[in-house]
């Protein structure tokens, strides 16, 4: 068996490349890390053990020939459950796609397929991407392998444990909201949210076409930029995939950094502030020139979003009606069909959201609701442009807290959604931004920080954050989710 | 109570493109249901719209034909509604931002040219198709069936103004604009095929009132004749209720073609909540200068400018009209007919008339390959310089349509041609008028109807074939 | 602003049946959250050219080029109900 202690996606390559073991026991440690973890854990919904073994083969056999496809070749991925993987079924973690087999690839997966890859399985979400804990999937919550009895943070929840716990190398969340890197902050692992448009969409279930983006989970950032390497790019089935060329920053000391004054002030628990503060001032003993700025919209953020994003998804998910694929409930005609599927098929918070998006589009709301965000995003995006003319990355909390426990969020719906304050702003303004993990609190629990930049600049956010990484040496702590005998 | 009705249409227009509005999937006439299909057009969770390039060319010359004012910076909007046939219970159309706006449409109508003014133009995608099984009327049925092929394909939406008087305006409105997008190549144009489809908005209000009446939207016509028969119908029946003091209810009524008259459909009053928004799965169209300019050249004749064209030859209005909207082979033919000969309304009914009936009686509705617009023009000719008679002509036209010949050879070696030798003529008369000095006298007293016996007593003489008019003009002169 | 709405209005717009306990409780959700969107909407703000896509994406039309898609029996695949190679409903009305 490999040992997967502290196993990246780099030195899984280098031990494959230089033959110290092979893809197929690579694969197999994997699948044992799984087989321990996932009764505690619940992060797969489903696992690939036969087509894994199969594929691990035949990376062995281009091994044996010396013709690795690259650096993905043989690495265990996992793939959230809201991306299409052909003939496999897709539930978005919903009663209603409970028995839906995707016809079609994503184009990410598709990608990865071509490097290479091994998938692990798909992995638990909230249902259709809705949440920010995992606790709204259909199919039961995943827990935190940091302490069983948090959450991992959502929506991307299965995706963050499962590469904490190390039941695969690296994996795909989406991101609207903030659901790649706020659960990775939960689950101390890499989260990285792309430039909007750099990855494709094509196959992703979706939930708000403006703003969702797929993106890595790993356990660095140089893993993540392998695996975004590898699925970004233009693709002509997405018609707002970007054609524009990267643009660079400075990756060093040079590098100017600013501090969001409006992320640093109510709402945010003093730990984690302090912990924002303490890697600051590494940064400033490196001589980085670090400077607080305002984004005064930020604290619109919350509302924009959530009227952007329900107003988009109630049209994204008017398709759930029983028609041509999924669940179906009888009804006298097809109108009663559909609402009767749906009344049964949707949770309680993706109804929530349908209904709050149908409101804020409706004859007579639009203006008022619908109209003012566009025109508010429109602002936020002004100000991010601006505040990036004096610095080069903006650092932020990633979320207001540490994992919280199961229950302690769900009474108010309001209560869930300012989880998200701090990383809606990058995705309302298109902007890549990444959740590293930085230190442990006094309960074991990860803290972790935000780093935003300009739109195009994925390549220097990640290795700016390769660089953060070595200064912070994060070093990962016993997890709880397992009880020792 | 005189009421004048207004009427509004609404056409849409499916392009003859190879793939669909927003994927490559065929666009195909075919029985085998769900067959050109994609995650795309069926609807699938993951899948996404990328418009068709060569739909959003064709729109544009549609726009451009019309004088539309063109949107530079186009949007797509989704229409949000439920129904089956539609794979994303939303449609990808266009809101605010058409692709052509304020255009007009010359019609002919009731001998008078009049524009129709054209509100927008827009691009949106067809609905699959329901079958309703069982029961035979939509409300009684058991199950309906759904086939996706349709789903997709690119559909323009003309919208005219409330400018339109009569129902037979409505209809010359579809012929000229069917004749419009057959003529500029971005549709197939047949009606039987649901290649155009239209509904009407119908008000009546009173002469003096400055505000259009209550409007009710008439569906499901599916011929030019159903048309006509629908709006007058709903004329009558508004008419009659206001005259009855009873209140219009704003709704949509079908054409029922049994019954022959609009019934009204249990849905709710009043208009849906679309919720329009811009689509953001589909960036801004940015159409350059360029693009626009391009379709601006490569804009073919228009059938207003080519009925123009048919005028100064000499045609009448409906003459005109009535070429411009024939198949193209019939125009294209009386068009190299017409260069041929002297007279262009000779031209337009040897075409139109004699040869469309002649091909009908054999149950041909093409012409021959071989008969081209010299052959025709040959003939004319011969009937124009008197050398054939009408009624040979048509002889020879039957020949000519069966197989390759020249009408002049043919009438030579067949011994058709009229012998138009005055002296020869008048030999004959003097011969035929000395061995019916009785009949010559009955003519003198007025019983003019005997010249056609004379006539062809004198024929039956001749060894060639005569000009009757000329053998009438003769014997006319020696009996007077 | 009128915060009355009537959730069962909206509910038949979204094609979901909702029973009496998630009539009330819905009501309830979306006035807590319309109310936080309040500020927002009483914001002045300018009509300012409101791009979807913060980036500017400039719009690339397909080619009008065929391409194999899903065939017959994967597009019906995922049918709940099937009849003659059609998908099969109950009668929609018009």
């Amino acid at each position: 068996m490999v040992d997967l202690k502290n196993m990246t996606i780099k030195n899984a390559h280098k031990g494959l490349r230089d033959k110290l073991f092979s893809a197929s026991e690579l694969t197999e440690s994997i699948f044992e890390v799984a087989a321990n973890s996932e009764s505690v854990l619940h992060a797969h919904l489903l696992l690939m053990h036969e087509e894994a073994v199969q594929g691990a083969k035949e990376t062995d056999q281009r091994i044996s020939k010396d013709n690795m496809l690259g650096a993905l070749d043989g690495i265990p991925i996992s793939i959230k459950d809201n991306m299409n993987l052909k003939g496999h079924g897709t539930t978005c973690s919903s009663k209603i796609l409970s028995n839906y087999i995707s016809p079609y690839d994503a184009t990410v997966v598709k990608r990865l397929r071509e490097s290479g890859t091994i998938f692990v399985g798909k992995t638990n979400l909230d249902e259709f991407a809705m949440g920010s804990s995992t606790e709204n999937s259909a199919y039961g919550p995943t827990r935190n392998p940091w302490n069983p009895d948090c959450v991992p943070g959502g929506s991307s929840g299965g995706s963050a444990a499962v590469v904490s716990v190390g039941s695969a190398l690296g994996s795909l969340g989406s991101d609207t909201g903030g659901s790649i890197r706020q659960p990775a902050s939960f689950c101390g692992v890499v989260g990285f949210k792309p430039t909007y448009g750099t990855v494709s969409r094509f196959g992703l279930i979706a939930f708000a076409s403006s703003l969702d983006q797929i993106g890595p989970f790993t356990k660095t950032a140089e893993d993540a930029k392998i695996i975004y390497e590898a699925i970004s790019g233009h693709d002509s089935k997405d018609a707002t995939s970007l054609k524009l060329k990267a643009k660079s920053l400075p990756e060093d000391s040079s590098a100017k950094v600013g501090i969001v004054k409006e992320l640093m002030g109510e709402g945010i628990s003093d730990d984690v502030k302090s912990e924002v503060e303490r890697i600051i001032k590494i940064l400033e003993m490196e001589g980085h020139q670090v400077s607080e700025v305002s984004l005064p919209m930020t604290k619109m953020a919350i509302s924009i979003y959530y009227l952007i994003a329900p107003a988009e998804c109630s049209a994204n998910l008017a398709r759930f009606d029983g028609v041509r694929f999924g669940l179906r409930r009888e009804g006298g005609n097809s109108y009663e069909m559909s609402e009767k599927t749906r009344a049964v098929g949707f949770g309680d918070e993706v109804k929530r959201r349908i209904l709050l998006g149908t409101y804020a589009l409706s004859a007579g709301y639009y203006d008022a609701y619908y109209g003012q965000a566009l025109k508010a995003r429109n602002q936020v995006v002004n100000e991010f442009r601006e505040v990036f003319s004096s610095v080069d990355y903006l650092i932020s909390p990633t979320t207001p807290s540490t994992a919280f426990k199961f229950g302690e969020k769900t009474s108010n719906p309001l209560e869930m959604y300012m989880s998200d304050s701090c990383t809606i702003p990058a995705n309302l303004a298109g902007l890549p931004a990444i959740s590293i993990p930085t230190g442990i609190n006094n309960d074991g629990m990860p803290y972790s920080i935000q780093i935003m930049s300009p739109e195009l600049t994925d390549s220097s956010l990640l290795n700016f954050s390769s660089y953060i990484e070595k200064l912070v040496d994060f070093q990962h702590a016993p997890m709880k989710w397992k009880k020792e005998p | 109570m005189k009421l004048i009705p207004t009427i509004g249409m609404e056409t849409h227009v499916e392009l003859k493109t190879k793939s669909k509005m927003f994927c490559s999937c065929k666009v195909e006439e075919t029985e085998k249901p769900n067959t050109n299909l994609c995650p795309t057009c069926l609807g699938l969770p993951g899948a996404l719209p990328i418009p068709n390039k060569k739909a959003i060319e064709m729109i544009t010359l549609l726009g451009v034909s019309l004088d539309c004012e063109i949107t530079e910076n186009g949007m797509f909007h989704r229409k949000n509604y439920f129904y089956p046939d539609l794979p994303k219970n939303y449609q990808i159309s266009q809101f605010d931002y058409p692709i052509g706006l304020n255009g007009v449409l010359q019609i002919v109508s009731d001998n008078e040219i009049c524009d129709i003014e054209v509100e927008r133009v827009h691009m949106e995608e067809d609905t699959g198709k329901s079958i309703h099984v069982g029961g035979g009327r939509i409300d009684t049925a058991e199950s309906t069936l759904l086939d996706f092929n349709r789903s997709g394909i690119p559909l323009v939406e003309i919208v005219t103004k409330p400018v339109i008087s009569s129902s037979k305006h409505a209809v010359a409105y579809i012929e000229e604009l069917r004749q419009l997008v057959i003529d500029i190549g971005i549709s197939h144009g047949k009606l039987e095929l649901g290649n155009l489809r239209f509904d009407a908005n119908i008000s009546v209000a009173h002469r003096d009132e400055n505000e259009l009446g209550v409007k009710v939207e008439i569906k499901n016509m599916n011929s030019l004749r159903s048309l006509e028969r629908a709006i007058e119908y709903e004329i009558d029946r508004q008419t009659s209720l206001l005259e009855k003091n009873k209140k219009i209810i704003q709704e949509t009524r079908h054409w029922d073609e049994k019954l022959q008259k609009t019934i009204s459909m249990r849905t709710k009053e009043g208009s849906a909540d679309y919720r329009y928004f811009s689509d953001p799965d589909i960036p801004n169209m940015n159409l350059s200068k360029e693009f626009i300019e391009e379709a601006v050249s490569n804009l073919p004749e228009l059938p207003k400018d080519r009925r123009k064209r048919y005028l100064d030859l000499g045609l009448s209005l409906e003459e005109s009209s009535h070429i411009v909207k024939s198949e193209t082979w019939v125009r294209d033919l009386f068009e190299d007919v017409q260069v041929n000969v002297s007279n262009s309304r000779s031209a337009y009914l040897w075409t139109t008339g004699e040869l469309l009936g002649q091909l009908r009686k054999l149950n041909l509705d093409e012409k021959p390959k071989h008969l081209i617009g010299e052959n025709l023009a040959e003939l004319i000719c011969l009937v124009e310089e008197g050398k054939v008679s009408s009624s040979t002509a048509k002889e020879i036209l039957g020949e000519l349509i069966k197989s390759d010949l020249s009408p002049e050879n043919y009438a030579k070696s067949n011994n058709l041609i009229q012998e138009n030798d005055e002296d020869y003529i008048n030999n004959l008369v003097s011969q035929i008028i000395k061995e019916h000095e009785k009949i010559v006298e009955r003519i003198k007293l007025g019983e003019d109807k005997l010249v056609g016996f004379l006539i062809g007593e004198v024929m039956k003489e001749s060894t060639a074939s005569l000009n009757p008019g000329l053998v009438r003009e003769l014997i006319l002169k020696k009996t007077k | 602003m009128s915060k009355k709405f009537d959730i069962q209005e909206i509910a038949k717009l979204a094609s979901i049946e909702l029973n009496e306990n998630e009539v009330k409780s819905l009501t309830e959700d979306l006035g807590i959250i319309l109310e936080h969107v309040e500020t927002l909407s009483n914001l002045e703000l300018n009509d300012s050219d409101i791009t979807i896509h913060p980036l500017g994406i400039e719009l690339t039309l397909r080619e009008d080029e065929v391409e194999e898609g899903l065939s017959h029996e994967e597009s019906i695949s995922n049918a709940p109900e099937e009849s003659e190679g059609h998908f099969k409903v109950p009668p929609s009305m018009d």
